[in-house]
């Protein structure tokens, strides 16, 4: 007993020690980042920009997707930021978020679908902070959410998988049934179609957005019943991977995830975020930011199909041009009837467009995936 | 030859956190010696063993093995330099065989050549006159043949100098003779060998030289030729003592305990107690002789119900204890306490101090969720100045105290129960010649107020002189009981062997 | 080998605080090592670790609602290992716990708070001490590895929470997200001063488990039966009852644990309810010696640790991964300390005849 008396008397000497050792030239070894980098322009409100990651940066895909938009304000705005990594999407990221607003920050922004219970009940202990809360549905005066149309996108890249695929068999593997996975699913299985109404979109659920070997494992299960093209609503490029080791395609997410499979990636749906992050913390500075439900498209910039490489199929560039002309245009879009779901039957009538609601709230799959919900 | 000092230990001093073990003691022993180690528990005699065999390193004070001086780090040091101690407790592995225990451990090449290493074995053995079959596993060996067979081992290593750390607690008389031939021998050769114990008899009958302790100081070293037991026991004990067993020739009429037909299996289904007969009356000392294992400590926990009974009765004043839980039978005036080789582990927590120990026993009859330890703290410090118990204070873990203080513990609180019936196995179990004599006074004490005790011990004499009547138990059988006043330890010795003894005169078998 | 270990046969109070000293001391010169790789001032992040730690009245609060579960789990723990019944099986009863007190939070959402918590917290109490029991009852009945099979415990524990979080409680209105449906007001338990009441249960529990543990006939009996099997049926005790009462204690507690986890902190049941707490706790209890006012204090500094070492990961921009391999070696100093206290290193020396010093 004794012996952990003195274990923790020592322990405490030593922090103690280290207290007052360091007190003196306190001032001077101040955290530097608390200062702002440029504190000239007086009128502007000082900001200090929270971001909440779900995986880690290096993932190489979502989170490192939105730290490329952190990085792009701190440069483009010369605004403070803080972060952290991998912070699980439950209890644990209210006190994140907690955390963060303790060491100063008035703008967060949590970046997965999971957060967003925990940033609503902060948000509405802390009226003075803004929030910004990334793929859900809550809004509140100083919480808006946001998020891109990223199935644009992906229904380009379904254009470039059909037209690859020889087996007619598209693997894709999918994190979690929630509305935006189906979506993304379905518009990427229009975009197969759309060149190659034959070719069928084979699901595989792994319950996670963050883990290289399972993502892997499931996109091997599925070269194993016949794919020879993996796309992925994942973070991480382990699908991508599997595709590259049996000399397969692949359609990457999230980022150009060119450097991890040179031989098997095509291209890739991809979010680039810098640019309305960069606006609404702007907004924020200049004090005009009112909170919103904003759903960017290929127009607004938010999503983009990353450039193909040479292992996409030569057509497949003009095809998407094409598309994604019409897209921005509008003269193209994407969930019109008539669709159809897995049974066959006329889900939306012909000439019928969906609605923003239908989409966000879209639990069935389209004609052409082989896969189930739940 | 005899004139070289082969060991020397000098100023050696030895302490553990406060207490003082070893205090500037002086040991040397010839070539070809035999030099008993006297003292009272506690004296220092282990430690100063301890030392010499490399498993504590004096704090101060040299050893020198032929004069030169030498350091142990490690009990393989020691065993480089030819000394060899035979612990209590043995050191073998019990599934194999003699032969492949002393093997084992020893640098040899990658192939083993078992024939050239069987001779030099049996050359040993020849030497020594040291008996063991070689192929025999252990577990099938009694504890004689496994004190051998480490004697074996340790001089098949090479050693000249061999501890022997109270060899003959665990063994019967006629295996105590053998061994003593095999000391002999051993000395003849011109071994050295450091005998420690309790028994002034084989004290007396064995060794050439004596060296006493007494509280970690060495008192004095004399010759056997010029000293007699009784100058030994003052020199152990500091005071004149008086060495003779004291039977109280009183006896109750009243058979408190009665067994009938009791028989007990153990966990492999082999009867253990073959139908046990036996009466015990109130303010009688009723002794158990046997070999060790022959249903000794399985009698004892039966009647304390620990321990299943297959059939039979156990009467404790015409009420039947079988089936009852040890709860109940020590409510009802039962007390068993076994002290087994190790001293500990039955009846003590050698972490807990003298009070939770005493509380032990207390803390059932008290009522309520809490325990109260006001009672035990004044019972331990009554324990203590009655018993005379060595210890730094009653909050002391009773692991730091010495054998026979544990002891003293034990049986003070066992007593403290007021038991109508006192079953006690071993309590002299390692304990000097004074402290014996307190816990046979003890004993007696208990005997007068009219408590039957059932008393189970080792050593012959005590059991001859302190009891009433002999009971001897042979592989789970009585083979005899005896009255005490006429028994001799020849008798004895051959009914422990399991020879059955027809009535004799004045014996009487219930 | 020129140096091998020895077992130290006694040590004194100075030299075992040495020890302690020079580990600590040793942890913060490696770790300084390893921070000035990352680019950063060491002591600039001890300061901020003590700062992220303490430093405000908001981190004192965090440091506290970490400290909570791991004190009550350990004092759990504690019971168990006192009995040296290796209850490894801490995470799973928090689950169990949680999920018996998720029950009724979300079967009786309507109940006035008075009696769903109470509810909830007995249910808590059953659901890990039952836990608890299961290993308990094989080990007094068949001695089976109680090591083993708490610790397998702890992945059914977590599977059927993984079922239930993905089946059959799966929030509806989730869209699809995998979670079970939040409690309702009713059935989160409420602060006082700033913190959740279990900042109270804690206290109150270092006091009973001390009194339980040191003046209980209960308690006296699982002591008795830690040092010594024997003893204690040579005492009378019922080894089999007090084993499975005992458990369920240490269960109970460690349920206590996830139902304020799963009430005050996550408001509903999920996978990650526990957090590794019952892993944790078993550090906190081992170095807080078993004893109840001890275990309080490793507990506070371990979820200073933890709140520290969070802290620095915004503070300075180290990723996790860095954050968690400094609070990791400041603790494999902590507990190789241990090791140096029971254990010395000493030279080698082969049984060297010194020569010289002829003997008299």
């Amino acid at each position: 007993m004794k012996k952990t008396i003195s274990l923790i008397f020592v322990l405490l000497l030593v922090m103690a020690i280290l207290v007052t050792g360091c007190s003196k030239p306190e001032p001077k070894q101040e955290v530097p980042k608390e200062e702002p980098k440029e504190g000239a322009k007086t009128p502007e409100k000082k900001v200090k920009v929270g971001f909440i990651y779900v995986g880690p940066i290096g993932d190489g895909g979502w989170t490192y997707a939105h730290n490329e938009g952190r990085k792009y304000i701190e440069e483009k705005l010369g605004v403070e930021t803080i972060f952290k990594e991998s912070v699980p999407e439950n209890q644990e990221s209210e006190k994140v978020l907690n955390d963060m607003i303790d060491q100063g920050a008035n703008v967060i922004f949590t970046t997965s679908f999971g957060f967003m219970d925990y940033t609503e009940k902060v948000a509405k202990q802390h009226p003075d902070v803004i929030f910004l809360h990334c793929s859900g549905y809550k809004k509140l005066d100083n919480m808006s959410n946001y998020f891109g149309r990223m199935y644009e996108p992906r229904y380009l890249s379904g254009i470039v998988a059909g037209l690859k695929t020889k087996s007619d068999t598209i693997g894709y593997v999918a994190a979690y049934e929630i509305p935006e996975v189906i979506r993304g699913i379905n518009a990427f299985t229009l975009g197969v179609r759309s060149v190659n109404p034959d070719a069928v979109v084979k699901v595989k659920w792994t319950h996670t957005w963050y883990d290289p070997a399972k993502e892997k494992e499931a996109a091997k299960a599925l070269l194993a019943e016949g794919a020879d093209v993996i796309a992925q609503h994942q973070d991480t490029p382990g699908p991508q991977q599997a595709a590259e080791e049996k000399g397969v395609w692949s359609i990457g997410y999230n980022t150009d995830m060119k450097e991890m499979a040179p031989k098997a990636y095509m291209t890739a749906p991809i979010w680039n975020w810098g640019p309305y992050y960069e606006k609404q913390v702007k907004a924020v500075m200049d004090g005009t930011w009112k909170s919103e439900s904003y759903w960017g498209s290929m127009k607004d910039g938010v999503v983009e199909l990353a450039p193909l490489t040479d292992v996409a199929p030569p057509e497949a560039k003009e095809a998407v041009e094409k598309a994604k002309a019409d897209i921005i245009a509008g003269k193209q879009k994407i969930f019109v009837g008539p669709l159809k779901d897995q049974t066959g039957a006329v889900k939306v009538a012909d000439g019928v467009v969906m609605t923003d609601e239908e989409l966000l709230s879209m639990d069935w799959f389209v004609e052409g995936v082989e896969g189930k919900i739940k | 030859m005899n004139n070289v000092k082969y060991i020397s230990m000098v100023n050696i001093t030895k302490t553990f956190g406060k207490v003082i073990a070893n205090k500037n003691i002086n040991l040397s022993v010839n070539k070809g010696e035999i030099h008993a180690l006297l003292g009272e528990n506690g004296a220092g005699k282990s430690t100063l063993m301890n030392m010499l065999s490399g498993i504590y390193i004096p704090d101060s004070g040299s050893i020198f093995i032929e004069g030169e001086e030498v350091k142990f780090s490690s009990p393989k040091d020691s065993i480089q330099a030819g000394i060899g101690m035979i612990h209590q407790h043995f050191k073998l592995v019990e599934v194999l065989t003699a032969q492949e225990n002393i093997i084992l451990g020893q640098k040899t090449g990658f192939f083993l050549n078992k024939k050239a290493i069987r001779e030099k074995i049996e050359e040993v053995q020849r030497k020594f006159q040291l008996e063991v079959d070689l192929d025999k596993k252990v577990y099938e060996m009694s504890v004689g043949e496994k004190q051998n067979l480490e004697i074996l081992k340790v001089l098949f290593r090479g050693a000249k100098i061999l501890i022997l750390d109270e060899p003959t607690a665990v063994l019967t008389p006629q295996e105590t003779a053998k061994l003593f031939i095999i000391m002999r021998k051993m000395k003849e050769e011109g071994c050295a060998v450091i005998f420690i114990s309790h028994k002034m008899n084989e004290v007396m009958e064995i060794s050439d030289k004596i060296t006493v302790l007494r509280k970690g100081e060495t008192v004095k070293t004399v010759d056997k030729e010029k000293t007699n037991p009784q100058e030994l026991t003052e020199l152990m004990v500091g005071y004149p003592v008086d060495l003779s067993i004291k039977r109280l020739e009183k006896q109750g009429r009243k058979a408190v305990l009665r067994v009938r037909n009791l028989r007990v299996e153990n966990e492999e289904g082999i009867e253990v107690l073959k139908g046990l007969n036996f009466d015990l009356r109130a303010g009688e000392i009723l002794s158990i002789a046997g070999i060790a294992g022959s249903g000794q400590k399985e009698l004892c926990e039966a009647i304390a119900g620990l321990y299943p009974v297959k059939s039979g009765e156990i009467l404790f004043k015409g009420e039947n204890l079988v089936g009852k839980n040890p709860k109940e039978i020590i409510a009802k005036g039962v007390s068993m306490s076994f002290i087994p080789e190790d001293r500990l582990g039955m009846g003590l927590v050698a972490a807990m101090d003298i009070v939770d120990n005493i509380l032990l026993k207390q803390y059932q009859k008290q009522k309520g969720f809490l325990v109260n330890r006001k009672p035990a703290t004044s019972k331990a410090k009554e324990i203590i100045k009655k018993l005379d118990i060595q210890t730094p204070g009653i909050y002391h873990p009773i692991r730091d105290l010495s054998g026979g203080n544990i002891q003293k513990v034990l049986l003070g609180r066992e007593l403290d129960t007021n038991p109508e019936l006192l079953i006690t196995a071993y309590p002299v179990r390692g304990l000097d010649i004074n402290t014996c004599h307190k816990i046979y006074d003890l004993l007696n004490e208990e005997k007068a107020k009219g408590v039957a005790i059932l008393y189970i011990a080792e050593d012959l004499d005590s059991l001859i002189g302190l009891s009433d009547r002999i009971m001897v138990l042979s592989n789970g059988e009585i083979t005899g009981i005896v009255e005490a006043r006429k028994a001799t330890k020849e008798q004895i010795g051959l009914m422990m062997l399991g020879e059955k003894i027809n009535e004799t005169e004045g014996a009487y078998v219930v | 080998m020129l140096y091998k270990f020895v077992k130290r046969s006694e040590i004194t109070q100075r030299k075992s605080i040495e020890i302690r000293t020079v580990a600590i001391l040793l942890a913060l010169l490696v770790s300084a090592l390893f921070i000035l790789i990352l680019d950063l001032n060491p002591l600039e992040v001890y300061l901020a670790m003590i700062k992220g730690a303490f430093g405000s009245s908001y981190r004192i609060k965090q440091t506290i609602i970490n400290t909570i579960p791991l004190v009550i789990t350990s004092l759990g723990i504690a019971i168990a290992f006192k009995m040296k019944f290796w209850n490894i099986g801490a995470e799973g009863q928090i689950m169990m716990g949680a999920f018996a007190a998720s029950f009724f939070a979300l079967r009786f959402p309507e109940l006035p708070p008075f009696l769903l918590l109470p509810l909830m917290m007995v249910a808590g109490i059953i659901g890990g001490g039952l836990w608890a029991v299961i290993p308990a009852f094989f080990k007094a009945q068949w001695e089976t590895n109680e090591t083993i099979v708490t610790l397998m415990m702890n992945y059914i524990a977590l599977k059927w929470v993984t079922y239930l979080q993905y089946g059959p409680w799966r929030d509806q209105k989730a869209l699809g997200f995998p979670k079970i449906p939040n409690f309702s007001e009713n059935a989160i338990l409420p602060n006082v001063f700033g913190v959740h009441i279990g900042w109270i249960f804690a206290l109150v529990l270092i006091v009973l488990t001390y009194i339980f543990m040191n003046h209980s006939k209960l308690g006296f009996e699982i002591a008795v039966l830690g040092e010594s099997d024997n003893t204690a049926r040579y005492a009378g005790i019922n080894i089999k009852k007090t084993i499975v009462i005992a458990l369920l204690i240490s269960g109970g507690l460690s349920g206590l644990t996830g139902v304020i986890q799963a009430s005050a902190v996550s408001n509903t049941l999920n996978v990650e309810i526990s957090g590794g707490i019952g892993y944790t706790a078993i550090i906190t209890t081992w170095l807080g010696s078993l004893s109840a006012p001890l275990i309080l204090l490793v507990s506070i500094l371990f979820a200073a640790l933890i709140q520290g070492g969070s802290f620095i990961q915004t503070a300075f921009g180290i990723p996790e991964a860095a954050a968690l391999i400094l609070e990791g070696m400041i603790l494999f100093f902590v507990l190789g300390s241990e090791f140096f206290v029971k254990y010395k290193l000493v030279k080698n020396v082969v049984y060297q005849p010194v020569a010289g010093k002829e003997e008299v």
